[in-house]
């Protein structure tokens, strides 16, 4: 009981209650401003695209306050998109048009070829394929930074929320501050009693307030007043939060993109898996199967010249038997390599230790930091292996770099695996490449891939998996 | 004999050659794709040329392809088709044109020296050489199993023994049994599968292509 009387009587003594009064006040003519800035620049597409960059930068001055003053932290929405825009010839111009509308994008013809914009070439070449619609040529075009701006879904949840905030903050600023200010009014008003002409203020039942004994009864309702300010002001910051991560954060993707997302990955998987099948058969089939049958072969031979002729030439036999020991050596180290292939067993003692081998392992000193406390499922432990596998193997292949560091940070949640390398940098995505496999066996899981390299390096690739797939 | 070789993986070449040579016949060519087997079979004209059905450069069916081709043009050079698994598509399609000449082993029967040789000289004799796994994949897929229902247990058998391309002879002694009882048999099969009387090896040929389903 005098806990919480002690918290009422503290509250507006408190830091976190200035705090709100402050992002009360100030966060009103900010809106204010935003609304100023936003309405005039729906007029027309150009303006709205044009506008984009200041309404986010409203945005992130809003997300700024709400974090240092309300402790609200909401992370940045996903950066402008340009609008992808795709020349494309094909002699199923009908029915790829179909296609492409039916994913939202906009298609126009151009002379010999089509262009859609909207869908990025990745996309519309897997539609494609999907229908096995021939596509003779893919150009993408300059990609349209207005377009992509005019339609950023981030800048109009923005909008729309300055639109809401200046009403709440409206709200707001008279509840709150006025709270205040009323409260600090009335309990100092026996001072202010000569200034504001007590005559003119008259309560029911009564002339008390025009002495200044009277005007001692304000005294305890500026208490309360000020007492109660706080938590008035924090119910009314409550709905901004609310808007602010609701709108002023990355964005949700709906739940058709979504599935997109999550039938193109799925895809991904079936023929990933399919390839890496295809892979290990074809392994298998030009390696230890050639050098078994190539055995069989031998000591075949080996038996029929011990049988056959008589007297066995000695000498011959044992330069078969040679061959084939030799054949069966080769074809036991070939199934070793397929089968670290397939499942590295490093990985059953958790990847640190498997990060470890697969350093020690590189073509170029590699400096390993790991720190995995608790081991993520043995899936992302698999895909973060490959990857980094695969980026080390990079490094080696074409960075020209003379020293790596591998990184594996695991914290709850989320698995960070950074290669860095010291050289020459300029590391593209390309079609059918590497990084780009790579990339898109990562957003299997719902991983992300991301390239820092500039040209003349130095490279940083880092892969972040969820904790379970 | 003289033989082409071709096949992808050198190591397996290099053994058939040697294998070959040791038997005594003559290796002209050994290559390592589809086309330069069909070159090679134009420029010796070989008795018989040894083929592995995946080979450079999309590793499917280009030496099956190739010896189809080869057996168009080169009517006189028998085919043997040599791989790693068995699919009697590929050896439907190789027997429809002709029975004779032809061949079908898995790459594992080269362990024994004896019968692979065996199988090169009855193809390039214009005999046929099925491995019996191929047989036993073809007998379940034929479409002819309503005709082949009508034959008796040990009818089945010889009429498998005879698709692999053995002899009356062979096939006596790997049942175990009389010449005679063979060759009673075989003209069961004939009349039950509506052979009619005529020269015996063209009547062979149609049961075990009636047999093959092809």
């Amino acid at each position: 009981m005098t806990g919480a009387l002690r918290q009422i009587l503290r509250a507006p003594f408190t830091r976190r209650a200035w705090a709100e009064l402050a992002y009360v006040i100030i966060t009103f003519p900010l809106a204010l401003c935003a609304t100023v800035f936003i309405i005039p620049m729906l007029a027309n597409g150009v303006l709205w695209g044009a506008s984009a960059p200041g309404v986010r930068k409203f945005g992130a001055a809003s997300r700024l306050l709400a974090r240092t003053l309300l402790g609200e932290d909401v992370p940045a929405p996903q950066p402008l998109q340009r609008y992808p825009y795709v020349r494309v010839r094909t002699p199923k111009a009908v029915p790829l048009t179909a296609l492409v509308s039916a994913e939202g994008a906009r298609v126009r013809p151009r002379g010999q070829d089509i262009a859609i914009m909207g869908l990025p070439a990745s996309r519309i070449a897997d539609l494609a394929a999907e229908d096995r619609i021939a596509i003779h040529a893919m150009r993408p075009q300059r990609t349209s930074w207005l377009r992509g701006a005019m339609r950023d879904r981030a800048t109009w949840q923005a909008r729309g929320y300055f639109g809401l905030k200046l009403q709440a903050g409206a709200f707001g600023l008279v509840a709150g501050a006025g709270c205040w200010l009323g409260g600090l009014f009335f309990l100092t008003y026996p001072a202010w009693w000569e200034l504001a002409r007590p005559d003119t203020w008259r309560l029911p039942g009564g002339n008390h307030l025009v002495t200044l004994a009277g005007s001692f009864w304000l005294v305890p309702l500026g208490a309360v007043l000020l007492l109660a300010a706080p938590w008035l002001t924090h119910a009314v910051t409550l709905p901004d939060r609310a808007l602010i991560r609701g709108l002023l954060g990355p964005v949700t993707p709906a739940l058709t993109e979504r599935v997109r997302d999550l039938e193109q990955t799925r895809a991904h998987v079936v023929d990933d898996s399919a390839a890496r099948l295809r892979g290990i058969e074809r392994d298998l089939h030009d390696g230890a199967q050639a050098q078994l049958v190539a055995l069989a072969m031998k000591l075949g031979l080996a038996k029929d010249k011990l049988t056959d002729t008589a007297p066995p030439d000695l000498t011959r036999v044992a330069q078969l038997v040679d061959d084939a020991h030799r054949s069966a050596i080769e074809a036991i180290a070939e199934l070793r390599t397929l089968a670290r292939g397939i499942h590295p067993t490093a990985l059953d003692n958790g990847l640190a230790d498997a990060l470890a081998t697969l350093a020690a392992r590189s073509a170029l000193p590699v400096e390993l930091i790991t720190d995995i406390p608790e081991r993520p499922s043995a899936a992302i432990e698999t895909i973060a292996y490959f990857s980094a596998a695969e980026l080390l193997a990079n490094v080696a292949k074409h960075s020209g770099a003379r020293h790596a560091t591998l990184e594996a940070v695991h914290v709850p949640g989320l698995l960070r695996i950074r290669v860095t390398d010291d050289g020459r940098g300029g590391a593209t995505p390309v079609p059918d490449g590497g990084l780009r496999g790579l990339a898109e066996r990562v957003r299997t899981v719902d991983g992300r891939l991301d390239i820092d390299s500039p040209a003349g390096g130095p490279t940083m690739v880092t892969v972040e998996l969820p904790s379970h797939a | 004999m003289r033989i082409v070789i071709a096949e992808d993986a050198a190591v397996i070449r290099a053994g058939l050659t040697e294998i070959l040579t040791d038997r005594g016949h003559e290796v002209v060519a050994a290559v390592g794709d589809a086309e330069a087997l069909k070159a090679a079979v134009a420029e010796h004209r070989p008795d018989v040329a040894i083929v592995d059905v995946r080979m450079p450069p999309d590793h499917t069916d280009e030496g099956l392809r190739a010896a189809i081709a080869i057996r168009r043009e080169h009517p006189g050079t028998g085919i043997l088709v040599f791989s790693q698994y068995v699919e009697t598509r590929y050896a439907a399609d190789l027997l429809s044109m002709r029975a004779g000449g032809v061949g079908y082993l898995l790459k594992d029967r080269v362990a024994n020296v004896g019968e692979f040789i065996d199988a090169i000289t009855r193809v390039a004799g214009g005999g046929t050489a099925l491995d019996p796994e191929v047989v036993a994949g073809m007998l379940n897929a034929s479409r002819h199993a309503n005709s082949l229902s009508a034959l008796t247990a040990r009818e089945r058998d010889v009429l498998a023994l005879m698709a692999e391309g053995r002899s009356n002879t062979a096939i006596a002694e790997h049942l175990v049994v009389s010449d005679r009882a063979v060759e009673k048999h075989i003209s069961n099969i004939f009349s039950k599968l509506g052979l009619p009387p005529s020269d015996s090896d063209h009547r062979r040929v149609l049961a075990v292509l009636a047999y093959l389903g092809s």
